[in-house]
């Protein structure tokens, strides 16, 4: 079945900031299918040392010269920028505030202002239980979706939705900001389930290891035309027992992972995840009976590299 | 601007319990959903569930949720989150539901919680049926002080409807108790797609059950809401098997549904299956949700499906959203004399005598009195 979108989606999309879609859009093309690593262990995880780690990862990724001329190519000072956390897991499996505020704080001084850094989640409590505070702060204002969906469904392939307003009206530019973790049903939770989290209606759409449901919404002109960017907190993974928090299945990934591809940052997670299966003699996902399969499909629609053995990784 | 969905929640408490006014607040309040452990469910190794209320049956993993989205899996425990939280409930003739042989011109306390167990691309009620209890505006409502609104509001039924029934089960059970114990009775209006096992429990408990037969054909509840036909065939023959009285309603949507080898291979089922004697409405479409791109169903192919079903040998069978249509009204199927003459969900005329034709006398199915 082929997307639908309404004359309105549409003309919200007109609205985007036009010479800085582009521009992003060559920069993305150019670093298709790679994944920057940055090493981040935990014991170090000062403000400092976070700003370090995801400065490498964004340098890695982008091939650009500094951090902040990577983040002036993907992000012009023009646009709002939306960042969606993957709150889902509570504290023990959510990005850190300390990796968020450096991320804020690296777009105000590449030109983007306060009032256009919108962090958000589902709802303001998930944001609390997860360490954040809901409300202004230094670098931008953090915010729950707390329902404020468009009034009607729109269509892309198999998802009929009411997107988050924030998503579909108020940002012109968004980043996922996840983590590295098992999900029981799509397999991999990093960068594109996160956005699962921006409809009022994921629940129906968890069927067949979610795919085609996933790849159906990631193209999606709202996340397709304004992801430019994935951002995982691999500090700490988690391999199995996924999306809630399971401590005995974690183990110290020790990384911070940027890509500008939409699903590279997915097919990379897939692979280290089935890599401390195999470890710990676990079954890979796939043997599990849940592999992402949604990612060959987002490929197939020409999303990115969602082939774990085709991801390029550099490291930082 | 005030969102439709809260205005839908707002409205009904304020029809009932004298809440705050309609206007109030734009958004739901952020609800803490307290949820209470699920009926029907067993529990999987790793924390995770099996919910058996329906025939999804959804394995659900710690901290997620089921498909209708209204059942939540907290460290291997499984909680319905909707039991006595109705985002609307409201005082309707029983017409509406439809219900044409259930007390006549009787009001029915109507009532819904968020959630749905398919997704009906049609939906007339997507707003609150297709989204999170969080998502809509609801307020706590027990089994206990729903059967006494519906006593004080002078109605003699209630009927759990709107959304889907099916996923808030467990209120539908404790407030047909408590209803009964008011002498109130307690209705369904339902898409049928549950287990036999709650199906059951429940029955005994219930006086009537109308069941959304949304086509005849798996390809469309697959397709068109992701659902499958069998078990809901299956659940029709226990209800009727149960005893509790039953009406079907088809809703014809042009192309999809409405071919007339379809009506009558529907007819011929119901007649050997459930009975001639079981009315079928067949009503009319009109855009809506994410099936806008078809007209409304056009009068002749309702009329066709009637003349179809009624020459298949069903004895009832209606017609719906048609406003005046004679189609409507009741007649005996032994001598043809006008029974109940209604005109939308009005009854005009209603000539039964104690349940039977005042004409022949042929006793008519249906709960009279
Ligand atoms: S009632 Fe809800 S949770 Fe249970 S099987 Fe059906 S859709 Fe799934």
């Amino acid at each position: 079945m082929s997307p639908t979108f309404t004359r309105r989606d549409l003309a919200r999309l007109a609205g985007l900031a036009l010479p800085g879609a582009l521009l992003a859009r060559r920069a993305r093309a150019a670093t298709r299918a790679r994944v920057g690593l940055a090493p981040l262990a935990g014991v170090e995880l000062t403000p400092a040392a976070g700003r370090r780690a995801l400065e490498r990862a964004l340098v890695a990724a982008t091939g650009a010269a500094s951090p902040l001329a990577a983040l002036r190519t993907l992000f012009p000072a023009t646009e709002t920028v939306g960042i969606k956390l993957n709150c889902l897991a509570g504290r023990g499996m959510s990005p850190r505030p300390e990796l968020v505020e450096a991320l804020a704080a690296l777009l105000r001084e590449a030109g983007v202002g306060r009032e256009r850094i919108l962090v958000f989640e589902r709802s303001a409590r998930e944001l609390r239980r997860a360490g954040f505070s809901p409300g202004e702060r230094e670098h931008y204002r953090c915010l729950g979706i707390d329902n404020d969906y468009d009034a009607e469904p729109s269509t892309s392939g198999s998802i009929g939705s009411c997107f988050a307003r924030l998503v579909s009206t108020t940002c012109t530019a968004l980043i996922s900001f996840g983590v590295v973790k098992d999900h029981d049903l799509a397999g991999v939770s990093a960068g594109a389930k996160n956005w699962y989290g921006v409809i009022h209606n994921p629940n129906k759409y968890h069927d067949g290891n979610c795919d085609p449901y996933l790849a159906d919404l990631l193209r999606h002109p709202f996340l397709r035309q304004k992801v430019r960017l994935t951002i995982l907190d691999g500090v700490t993974a988690q391999c199995h027992g996924g999306p809630a928090f399971r401590p005995d299945a974690t183990w110290p990934l020790g990384v911070v992972a940027a890509s500008t591809d939409l699903l590279a940052a997915d097919a990379w997670a897939w692979r280290v995840m089935d890599g401390e299966r195999q470890r710990r003699g676990m079954p890979t996902l796939a043997a599990a009976g849940r592999p992402p399969r949604w990612l060959a499909t987002a490929q197939g629609y020409g999303l990115g590299e969602g082939d774990p053995a085709r991801v390029e990784v550099v490291q930082g | 601007m005030m969102h439709r969905r809260a205005f839908l929640g707002a409205g009904a408490a304020c029809l009932l319990s004298g809440g705050a006014a309609a206007g109030q607040r734009s958004r739901p309040p952020d609800l803490h959903l307290e949820g209470r452990e699920a009926s029907w469910y067993r529990k999987l190794p790793d924390r995770r569930v099996e919910c058996q209320l329906c025939p999804r049956a959804c394995q659900v993993a710690d901290q997620e949720r089921g498909g209708c989205g209204v059942r939540e899996n907290r460290r291997g425990l499984y909680y319905t989150l909707v039991h006595s939280l109705p985002c609307t409930v409201h005082l309707d003739p029983i017409e509406k539901k439809p219900f044409f042989h259930v007390l006549p011109g009787a009001r029915a306390l109507s009532w819904a919680t968020a959630g749905c167990n398919v997704e009906c691309k049609f939906c007339q009620n997507w707003e609150i049926s297709q989204f999170r209890p969080e998502q809509v505006a609801s307020f706590p409502m027990p089994p206990e002080t729903l059967a006494r609104q519906a006593r004080q509001a002078g109605a003699p039924l209630l009927s759990a409807t709107y959304s889907e029934p099916v996923v808030f089960w467990e209120y539908v059970r404790d407030t047909a108790l408590a209803a009964r114990a008011l002498g109130v009775r307690t209705t369904v209006v339902s898409n049928g797609y549950i287990q036999e096992a709650p199906l059951k429990e429940v029955l005994p408990h219930l006086a009537a059950f109308k069941v959304d037969l949304k086509s005849f054909r798996e390809a469309f509840y697959r397709e068109v809401l992701r659902g499958e036909l069998k078990p809901v065939l299956r659940a029709l023959e226990v209800i009727r098997a149960a005893g509790v009285w039953l009406e079907i309603v088809v809703l014809l949507i042009p192309t999809l549904n409405d071919s007339e080898a379809e009506v009558r291979d529907l007819a011929r089922w119901v007649k050997g299956h459930l009975g001639a004697e079981v009315p079928v409405h067949f009503t009319r479409f009109h855009p809506t949700y994410r099936l806008t791109n078809l007209p409304p169903t056009p009068l002749a192919t309702l009329e066709r499906a009637h003349d179809a079903a009624r020459a298949e040998g069903l004895a009832y069978v209606y017609l719906g959203n048609l406003p005046g249509h004679p189609a409507e009204n009741t007649l005996c199927p032994g001598c043809g004399e006008m029974l109940i003459r209604r005109a939308g969900f009005a009854v005009r005329e209603n000539r039964l005598r104690r349940g039977a034709c005042p004409a022949c006398g042929r006793p008519i199915p249906g709960v009279w009195a």
